[in-house]
């Protein structure tokens, strides 16, 4: 009896404590956490950019001695793979970088595949709406871009409902909404904002729409319109970039991409630009956000990389944010100066996604998208 | 009492001469093969997933859930039959039955494409014909000023012809070996009798063969509806989908329920036309039974056809072997596919990663990701070859001495199940049983350990097939013999069968090793990024734009397979009668 009475207190004491052990690592500065996150020697890093492998170079020359193995998965395929992952019982992963939030929010915070985890180093420079209920890094986009070089009175068109339009055909560019999520995420916005659709249909063609069968909104006739229009998917949003961008065409197609791979213009022979003055909409901004997976086995090393993510004290972010300080993503950090060449933030004219409204109909877009392909 | 005669009879049961052997191989059989295939069945029936059913059959969303992908894959199955037919057929014709000069070097020629992995091809095609439908780089034959029109870049027309060029080979044998046993007193009785050349082809020499031509195209059709690389390559950038890439598109969204559907519909079509196959075949067999000590029929004489049809068929081979090759190595190496042969560099072997290029990737050398799969692919070809080798020595012996009753009967057919199940399929009913913990067994998702168990299975067939010919070759006499002396099972096993036909076993182990080192259809599914393989890794490669890493890593893969399969030809010393004189 009185060993039963230990162990149930043993147990009850564990309980106790495993949170606040947690929150007790949660609350450490960076300083705290690099002893044992040397002691691990490793962090794994699943990230839906490429640019993984530029932090993966600034975070093992700022902390050497830990291995940050960077893997560039999508967002969708990390879901996919974290959700087997976990029913498996394997844990890969550390920190998990992502968009999709809509899903991520439902699927992998609501299934206690991923944790929350703010820097108490940066917590008071970044506003509560994206602190919680995952903190998110910085804001991403999905907008029509069009190519500079042959346009360079600004975009070719100053309406989306113009890419259902016989001058287009064949010549819209983007990553197939079934493969990316952000994708979908932009074409379930679509839907959402119907009321502002239906406007923008009769700017472009001076009359009411009319639906055809099929499409419950103005949303989803223009989405239905546009891949009848002979829409051109492609497997990644750099097969769109180069669609759109590359220099020295005299026709260049439009299609939808992230505003920041603007950065990769020069580098790559690209005159890619945003369509920001097209009615009603260029397209979708929305967070990148960041967590540590449930059960990590790397627990220090994993905070250390997302306070290394989120940036130093410097106005630019210093080596951390580095490969986000680029025209076209915008810091969640106050205090980071917005990057001079973009568009500021407050005249961005892309539409914020609301995770939780996303969720409700996403799937149902999913499903609307796969008749039309 | 009772209890005593049941304990005798079971007693009795477990004595008999290789009994538990017999257990054991259908128990490994079971839970191989049987258990993945019953469990992605049980999975879509659970009741919040039987949805998935009405979802693809018979919803809005049916036509291109399922519908539209079954026709464009029924439609490649059955060109690819037809094209492999013709051409196949045409070859083993001129090497079995014509004077062509360079008969054997057709013949050898002919053997080949099997060995480059389809998706080799398709990547290979992209760098001629790719052009500016989807952006990104235009291939070598844009860059030379033509003009490639989308029906020749993607979708069906180069997904036939890739799949075709690959799968020809596999009729040419079937068909040459069939050929070669054509009856020549027929042929010369005909030709004495006055038939003409048309008429004793289609009365004889058709019926003769028409078993192989059936096999060789039903083979060949099952190929074209399975393969997953070259659609997905060629076709998924002009929307055209297979039932394989709507079963990776939906296990790679997570709408696995779904997607399991479409793979065990997959499984059902594969399987029925391979029946089909069968049936036809059995119900002609008479024909083949015709036998006598017939010598060499007179060559027909191709008269000034001879040179043509020479340059034809090594114009083919060269098409569908070197041609490939020549393209994904030199891509390797060029910056540009457009211009292909000017400014190379290492960097794509063995650079270090810098930002101008592909996003900081580094050269194959430095590229850790690509080392590991590296590492990984050579190790899973060999832990599959050991394993299925064992295995397939195990059933195949098991299945030689005890030839009656149930347990045999359903220890073969499940042997051979695995040639009906597409790869893409396999892998998914791997995910649906080895995904989850099963009871105190920890899953095996992600691991080395299922990527081995899912691919000797999936090879199992093969491995048996080597295991039957190696115990058939060696004599019972010596075999009963040990016996007498008191030998064991496996003593016997290693000390008189594996020692003496240890050339056929390393050359099957060997071919096992290839299969599984080229494949993309099984483990693409299976993937995960800490347990990389490089048919993976390329893909991923390849459809994200990176095409001179994802032809590099091919190049690998392509020189492990080619010196590999030649070693093994070489060991087996396979017989080729159609080259006899």
């Amino acid at each position: 009896m009185k060993r039963l009475f230990q162990a149930a207190a043993f147990l009850a004491a564990g309980t106790l404590v495993l949170p606040a052990q947690a929150d007790d690592m949660n609350m450490k500065s960076p300083e705290e956490l690099l002893a044992g996150a040397k002691a691990e020697g490793q962090v794994v890093v699943y990230s839906f950019t490429s640019r993984i492998k530029k932090v993966e170079a600034a975070f093992e020359e700022a902390y050497p001695g830990i291995d940050l193995v960077g893997y560039d998965i999508s967002s969708t395929e990390q879901i996919t793979r974290l959700q087997a992952e976990h029913q498996a019982g394997v844990v890969n992963a550390d920190v998990i970088y992502i968009s999709d939030a809509p899903v991520v929010y439902d699927k992998l915070l609501g299934a206690g595949i991923v944790t929350p985890y703010v820097p108490p180093r940066v917590a008071d420079r970044v506003p509560a709406a994206f602190k919680a209920p995952l903190l998110a890094q910085r804001l991403s986009t999905k907008v029509l871009m069009y190519n500079e070089e042959a346009n360079p009175n600004g975009p070719p068109i100053d309406n989306l409902w113009a890419l259902t339009t016989d001058a287009w055909k064949g010549r819209v560019v983007m990553v197939d909404p079934l493969q990316r999520g952000d994708y979908l995420d932009l074409m379930t916005e679509i839907v959402l904002q119907s009321d502002a659709m239906a406007e923008a249909y009769e700017a472009q063609f001076g009359k009411k729409i009319a639906l055809s069968s099929g499409a419950r909104n103005a949303g989803e006739q223009f989405i239905a319109d546009l891949f009848a229009n002979d829409l051109i998917l492609v497997g990644s949003t750099d097969d769109v970039n180069a669609a759109v961008g590359k220099l020295g065409q005299s026709n260049p197609p439009l299609g939808f991409t992230s505003y920041s791979d603007r950065r990769d213009n020069a580098e790559e022979g690209w005159a890619l630009q945003l369509a920001n003055s097209v009615q009603p909409s260029p397209g979708i901004v929305f967070p990148a956000v960041i967590g540590i997976a449930e059960g990590a086995k790397n627990p220090a090393a994993a905070r250390l990389v997302i306070d290394f993510l989120m940036g130093d004290e410097s106005a630019t972010g210093g080596a951390g944010f580095k490969p986000f300080y680029v025209p076209g993503d915008y810091a969640t950090r106050t205090d980071i100066t917005p990057h001079p060449d973009a568009v500021p933030l407050s005249e961005f004219a892309a539409w914020r996604v609301d995770p939780a409204k996303t969720a409700e109909i996403r799937a149902d877009i999913a499903d609307l998208v796969l008749t039309l392909q | 009492m009772a209890d005593f005669a049941i304990g005798r009879s079971g007693r009795r049961f477990f004595a008999a001469p290789g009994r538990p052997l017999m257990l054991i191989v259908l128990v490994i059989a079971v839970v191989l093969i049987a258990a993945p295939l019953f469990k992605i069945t049980l999975v879509t029936l659970a009741p919040d997933t039987i949805k998935a059913w009405g979802d693809v059959l018979w919803s809005r969303l049916s036509p291109n859930l399922f519908y539209k992908p079954l026709t464009n894959t029924l439609t490649i199955g059955a060109s690819v039959a037809g094209g492999c037919v013709l051409i196949g057929g045409f070859l083993a014709w001129l090497v079995v039955m014509t004077d062509v000069p360079f008969r054997r070097t057709i013949a050898v020629l002919s053997t080949l494409p099997f060995m480059i992995p389809s998706f080799a091809a398709a990547l290979a095609w992209g760098v001629l014909f790719r052009n500016d439908r989807i952006g990104g780089q235009v291939g070598f034959l844009e860059g030379l000023g033509f003009d490639i029109p989308n029906w020749l870049a993607w979708g069906m027309v180069p997904s036939l012809i890739v799949l075709i060029t690959h799968y020809y080979s596999l009729t040419f044998t079937v068909i040459a070996a069939a050929l070669a046993t054509v009856n020549s007193d027929l042929v010369e009785a005909a030709q004495m009798a006055g038939a003409k050349r048309r008429k004793i082809f289609f009365g004889i020499i058709l019926p003769v063969t028409l078993p192989a031509v059936i096999a060789g195209g039903s083979l060949s059709f099952a190929g074209g509806v399975s393969n997953f690389a070259v659609p997905a390559l060629l076709g998924l950038p002009v929307r055209m989908q297979t039932l394989s890439t709507r079963i990776y598109g939906m296990m790679e969204v997570g709408q696995t329920a779904r997607g399991y559907v479409i793979a065990i519909l997959l499984v059902l079509i594969s399987a029925f036309f391979l029946w089909l196959g069968n049936r036809l075949i059995t119900g002609r067999r008479s024909y083949a039974t015709i036998t006598g000590k017939g010598g060499r029929a007179k060559r027909f004489d191709l008269g000034g056809l001879r040179w043509p049809l020479c340059a034809l068929a090594i114009g083919v081979s060269v098409f569908s072997t070197i041609v490939p090759v020549l393209v994904l190595i030199a891509s390797s190496f060029a910056p540009s596919s457009a211009a292909l042969f000017s400014n190379w560099t290492l960097h794509y072997w063995m650079g270090e990663s810098t930002p101008a290029i592909a996003q900081g990737l580094a050269g194959i050398a430095y590229n850790p990701d690509i080392l590991s799969a590296i590492v990984i692919t050579i190790g899973l070809g060999l832990c599959v070859a050991a394993c299925g080798t064992v295995l397939g020595l195990l059933v195949s012996y098991s299945l030689v001495r005890a030839k009656r009753g149930v347990v045999p009967t359903v220890v073969s057919q499940l042997c051979f199940l695995p040639l009906f199940v597409p790869g893409i399929a396999f892998g998914a009913a791997y995910i649906a049983l080895y995904g989850a913990p099963i009871g105190p067994f920890p899953a095996l998702y992600g691991t080395f350990g299922l990527l081995v168990l899912a691919a000797t299975a999936f090879l199992i067939p093969f491995a048996v097939q080597t295991g039957r010919a190696v115990i058939q070759q060696v004599s019972g006499d010596l075999e009963e013999s040990a016996k007498l002396t008191g030998a064991g099972f496996l003593r016997r096993l290693t000390a008189i069968t594996v020692p003496l036909s240890i050339r056929g076993l390393t050359a099957g182990a060997l071919l096992v090793f290839v299969k599984i080192v080229r494949d993309l259809s099984l483990v693409v599914l299976l993937f995960t990024p800490t347990m990389p393989v490089l048919s993976v890794v390329a893909f991923r490669y390849a459809s994200e734009g990176f095409a001179q890493f994802a032809n590099a890593i091919t190049v690998v893969i392509l020189t492990i397979s080619i010196t590999v399969s030649l070693l093994a030809n070489k060991l087996q010393a396979k017989s080729q009668p159609w080259l006899k004189n």
